[in-house]
């Protein structure tokens, strides 16, 4: 369980980590925390020429208030995200969410940019941020390119980034109201089994679900109701239209209950 | 000689002398073992399940930069199993076929593991693919083929039955059927297994330095089937990151690396990866029985019929083929702590196309408890019963000891009904099942289970091989300090600990003055190793013999020089005195000086020096521990999932050496029956393919998943020496059948029962028909 050989760079600036990629041409990989890249190395299912090492980038870490949203710095950690006094004021959801991946240590080493290039279904934040319609912002030698999550995102592991691109932030719209959250996980602090986010908009309102298929899905929900019974039939129905590999059919049904929970949560106005 | 019947040490909650070092990392397992010039070994292995080898190309392998050496089965044609216990022996590298995924086939000795895998990835290996057997069923019918063609697949088959089982069967008034499942798992020590090996250029000799439970054992194995004489090899066994059985095996990869220093005339070591032991540590719990038990109308079990069926992979592992071990032994403890006089057993155990199954921790006992208390849990169900009732209508009384059960095993005395009924009232079982009640009423699924169980203990004949003795030399040096050697390959036990324990009161020296060694052949006087439960019983025993055997060799000083009479001497604290008259004393330390420096002062009758070693040999076979389990769980129906929320656990096991220990082998049982419950299955695909290779997909319990267990102590002495019992394996034999009957207990509303081991929230959805549920 040692990677293949490769090379290391160390960056100081955006423009050099840029300027590294477009050099290797597609045999460098951007190293961030590491908590998803470094496995995968280890176990040689990833096998890059060069690691272009963004750690140095202290300006690729922090928040920023846009004013109608808050700008992430990719190469924040999730921990931070947790810890942010500015963050759990204005996006309470986020760090409440963030809390649910891995455990202390990796959640000190891992970064928001990673968990959105690395896009592993089951993971909280890109569903997050499909949920609250984020803006992935990316640069390139090209310059500048903005995508929506719901754009960003194609499916298992896979999603728009170009190889010389490099996320440098990610913007993040306040809600209307704070969504709901649930996830059900086989132990703490384990990726999703299944996780639903749920937000009420001024008729129906929208679930976000993940763990399922390859990509968190938003999906207009027609009504909002607190009772019991019709919530469950609806959330029955707009399930029945996920597409499931046939060894997650019995994940339907845990959707259902988990959707109905962040409804709930969304009501609970935590 | 009175006095010795008031310890001190042992039964005391000692700290373990063992934990500074660990807990401050300190400890030097395998791994830190670097000797100048050491290679490092990468396996190449067999990513397919069965198949011819056609060709094998290691050209570049051979010529890759800082290669040493690459052996294959040419170098080194050895088969496990040259015993002829098998008609199948593992060659230790594939020898033209591969028979599962993850069999070595070659190894690459280079300057490092990073260079050798670099290389390892370079082979070539050209493989014709057979069909894959990886269904046990139709592996017993022979399909789709046999593993080995010369050899039936069923390579173990027994069948057994009491006189009048099938007259009680037609007899009975109700019959129920069910067949029971448990998934392959592995042990999964911390630290993984590792190998190392070294030629001393200038005597010649072998040292292996290896991670294992079975020290000598291990030597004998590595000398027997390389050809060198045993003197000529020393193993040494460097702390042990867990082994639970997994380690008491003699492995393809022992030997290999031990031929590879051999060949190469350097260090050579190889550390087994995570996947790596995923893939090639023993597996285990591979069973399938099909059960019939037959009952009166007022709970009481009058017979029992099983099928048992054990997946042992692709060889037998070698000493001690799990499948073998798993099923005859629970054949014959599958009636547990209950009176039921009738049995009839039918063993399977087949070859597969999958790594081979060896032991691990209860071996038998997490499939039979599961088996044995699943079908109480039927039986009340059915009948409309309390569970507990049921158990206690047919658990062995009191009065039947020693009881001989349908098998013939015998039972020594134990505190069945007792634990049962106290653990029930540790748990307030009344108060839980009118919560339950109430609980329901809300829609919660909460529930209960109770395991009742027998452990055999100290064993003639284990996984750690059928030495059935233990020993103990004794060396009380120059100044009255004492070192014990031990032929025990203790993984994480404590033996340091409640070795010197045993041996404090004896010596009557403290505590701090005793330093207990094991695990080098060179200096451990020869020892069957750790497993079965067998070290505190049989290595106490042997440690309280020899103990005993050196105090009346001081006690014969003290009478001379304090000019006493020997039965006037009492011993303690460092010193020997007489007995009312503490001031006429002599301290152990002037008794040894005499012992070796001022020889004309010896007693008449005593040896120079103050050294000897002791074996014991219990005359039981075996001593059996009991105990009750209960497991509370919370299912949440309409996720699948499953918390345990409450366990307690009444455990005797005769007299306790040090309870701490005794908690701490309680609770890791209990987080292993979580994993063995809920969580963990190496799963292979049709293709037999292993795809569970790594932590992200073999789930093990986290501290997260362990409730708060409460613990009782009853005390059943064995007529063994100290009354010890052993206890290591109890707690996880007990805790899978617990949980698991919580789960079907809280499922009753649903008509439900957990049938299959782990539990998985699929299953539970399938059982509770998901959204019929909330
Ligand atoms: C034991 C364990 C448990 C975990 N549990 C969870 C969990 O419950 N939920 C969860 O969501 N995650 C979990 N993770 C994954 C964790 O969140 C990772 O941190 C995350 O997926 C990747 O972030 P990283 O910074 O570590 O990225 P890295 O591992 O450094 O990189 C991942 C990928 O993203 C690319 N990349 C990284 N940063 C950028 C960037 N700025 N621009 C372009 N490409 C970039 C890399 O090139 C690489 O391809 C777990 C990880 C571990 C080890």
């Amino acid at each position: 369980m040692k990677p293949a050989v490769f090379d290391y760079v160390r960056v100081n600036s955006l423009d050099e980590a840029i300027e590294a990629l477009a050099r290797y041409e597609g045999e460098a990989k951007v190293l961030a925390g590491g908590q998803s890249l470094v496995p995968l190395m280890n176990f040689r299912l990833s096998r890059p020429g060069v690691l272009v090492d963004i750690n140095d980038l202290a300006e690729m870490a922090g928040v920023r208030d846009l004013g109608h949203a808050l700008a992430i710095g990719s190469m924040t950690r999730h921990q931070q995200l947790v810890n942010n006094d500015f963050i759990r004021e204005r996006l309470p959801i986020l760090p409440r969410v963030a809390s649910y991946i891995g455990h202390w240590a990796i959640r000190n080493r891992g970064t928001l940019g990673g968990s959105v290039a690395h896009a592993d279904p089951a993971a909280e934040l890109p569903a997050l941020l499909t949920a609250l319609q984020a803006t992935i912002v990316m640069r390139s030698p090209r310059g500048e390119r903005r995508l929506l999550a719901e754009r960003f995102f194609l499916g298992y592991y896979s999603t728009r980034l170009d190889w010389d691109e490099i996320i440098t932030e990610i913007e993040i719209p306040f809600p209307a109201s704070s969504p709901g959250f649930y996830e059900v996980a086989r132990r703490a602090g384990d990726f999703a089994l299944v996780g639903a986010l749920a937000e009420r908009g001024t008729s129906g309102g929208f679930v976000t679900w993940f763990g399922l298929g390859g990509r968190p899905e938003r999906m207009a929900l027609p009504a909002w109701t607190a009772h019991e019974e019709e919530r469950r039939q609806l959330l029955r129905e707009l399930a029945g239209k996920l597409d499931l590999p046939s060894e997650e059919e019995y994940k339907r049904t845990i959707a259902v209950s988990v959707a109905g929970r962040a409804m709930a949560d969304a009501e609970g106005g935590n | 000689m009175a006095q010795a019947m008031r310890p001190q040490m042992m039964g005391a909650r000692v700290s373990r002398t063992e934990d500074p070092r660990l807990l401050s990392g300190q400890a030097r397992f395998l791994d830190d073992i670097q000797v100048p010039g050491m290679l490092e070994v990468a396996f190449v292995r067999s990513t397919h399940a069965a198949a011819k080898i056609v060709q094998m190309d290691l050209r570049e392998v051979q010529q890759y930069p800082g290669v040493q050496a690459v052996l294959t089965y040419d170098d080194c044609p050895v088969q496990l199993w040259q015993r002829e216990a098998y008609e199948v022996g593992q060659p230790v590298l594939a020898h033209h076929e591969v028979s599962y995924v993850g069999q070595p086939i070659a190894a690459i000795i280079a300057d490092s593991r990073y260079v050798a895998e670099d290389a390892a990835e370079l082979a070539r290996v050209e493989y014709e693919d057979l069909p894959p057997v990886t269904d046990m069923r139709r592996a017993i019918e022979e399909n789709p083929r046999r593993v080995h063609a010369h050899t039936p697949n069923v390579f173990f088959h027994k069948e057994y039955a009491t006189p009048s089982v099938e007259q009680a069967f037609a007899q009975a008034p109700h019959h129920l059927r069910a067949t029971f499942r448990t998934n392959r798992q592995t042990a999964l020590s911390l630290e993984a297994r590792g190998t190392a090996a070294m030629v001393d250029t200038a005597t010649g000799r072998l040292t292996v330095y290896a991670s294992t439970q079975s020290p000598h054992r291990l030597r004998e194995d590595i000398s027997g089937l390389l050809g060198i004489p045993t003197h000529q090899v020393r193993l040494i066994v460097p702390e042990v990151g867990g082994g639970f059985g997994m380690k008491a095996n003699c492995y393809p990869e022992d030997i290999v690396v031990a031929k590879a220093a051999l060949m190469c005339r350097k260090p050579v070591k190889w550390v087994s990866d995570r996947t790596e032991s995923l893939l090639s540590d023993v597996h285990g719990r591979d069973d399938i029985h099909d059960v019939e038990v037959a009952f009166a109308e007022d709970g009481k079990i009058v017979a029992l019929r099983d099928h048992l069926m054990a997946d042992g992979g692709a060889y037998p592992a070698y000493p001690f083929s799990g499948a073998v071990g798993e099923t005859s032994l629970a054949s014959r403890v599958i009636t547990g702590p209950y009176d039921i006089p009738h049995l009839a057993t039918v063993i399977d155990c087949t070859y597969s196309n999958k790594m081979p199954l060896g032991a691990y921790r209860g071996v038998w006992g997490p499939v039979a408890s599961f088996i044995q208390e699943g079908i109480v849990d039927r039986v009340a169900r059915h009948l409309g019963m309390d569970p507990a009732q049921v158990r206690l209508r047919n658990i062995i009384q009191p009065h039947q000891f020693p009881y001989r059960n349908a098998a013939g095993m015998t039972y020594d005395e134990g505190s069945y009904q007792a634990c049962l009924q106290q653990a029930l009232e540790l748990m307030d079982y009344e108060g839980f099942r009118k919560r339950q009640q109430e609980l329901r009423q809300q829609e919660r699924y909460v529930g209960l289970g109770i395991s009742a169980f027998v452990e055999p203990t100290a064993m003639a004949s284990s996984e750690a091989g059928s030495v059935g003795y233990e020993s103990c030399t004794i060396q009380i040096d120059a100044t009255g300090r004492v070192t014990a050697a031990f032929g025990l390959g203790p993984t994480g036990q404590g033996h340091e600990t409640t070795m010197a324990q045993i041996l404090a009161d004896q010596l009557g020296v403290r505590f701090e003055d005793i330093i207990v060694l094991h695990g080098d052949t060179d200096s451990a006087p020869y020892g069957g190793g750790t497993g079965g439960s067998r070290s505190g019983p049989i290595g106490g025993g042997a440690a309280l013999v020899a103990g005993r055997q050196m105090r009346e060799r001081l006690v014969k000083y003290a009478a001379s020089l304090l000019e006493a009479g020997e039965e006037d001497i009492e011993l303690g604290d460092g010193k020997a005195w007489v007995a009312g008259v503490p001031e006429r004393y002599i301290s152990i330390r002037t008794i040894a000086e005499t012992a070796y420096t001022n020889v004309t002062k010896i007693p008449e009758g005593l040896p120079i020096g103050l050294e000897l070693t002791a074996r014991y040999l219990p005359k039981s076979p075996r001593t059996f521990s009991n105990g009750t389990h209960i497991a509370i769980v919370e299912v949440d129906v309409s996720t699948g999932s499953v918390a345990v929320t409450g366990y307690g656990v009444v455990n005797d096991c005769g007299r306790l050496i040090n309870p701490t220990i005794v908690e701490g082998q309680i609770l890791g049982g209990v987080a292993q029956g979580i994993g063995a419950a809920l969580l963990e299955a190496l799963h292979y695909d049709e293709s037999g393919q292993l795809v569970t290779t790594s932590l992200m997909d073999y789930l093990l319990p986290e501290s997260t998943d362990m409730p708060r267990v409460m613990m009782r102590h009853l005390e059943t002495p064995s007529d063994g020496e100290g009354g010890i019992k052993g206890m290591a394996e109890g707690s996880l034999i007990a805790s899978p059948a617990a949980i698991a009957n919580a789960v079907s207990d809280a499922l009753a509303p649903f008509d439900a029962f957990v049938d299959t081991l782990p539990v998985t929230p699929e299953m539970i959805l399938e059982m509770t028909r998901g959204e019929l549920a909330r």
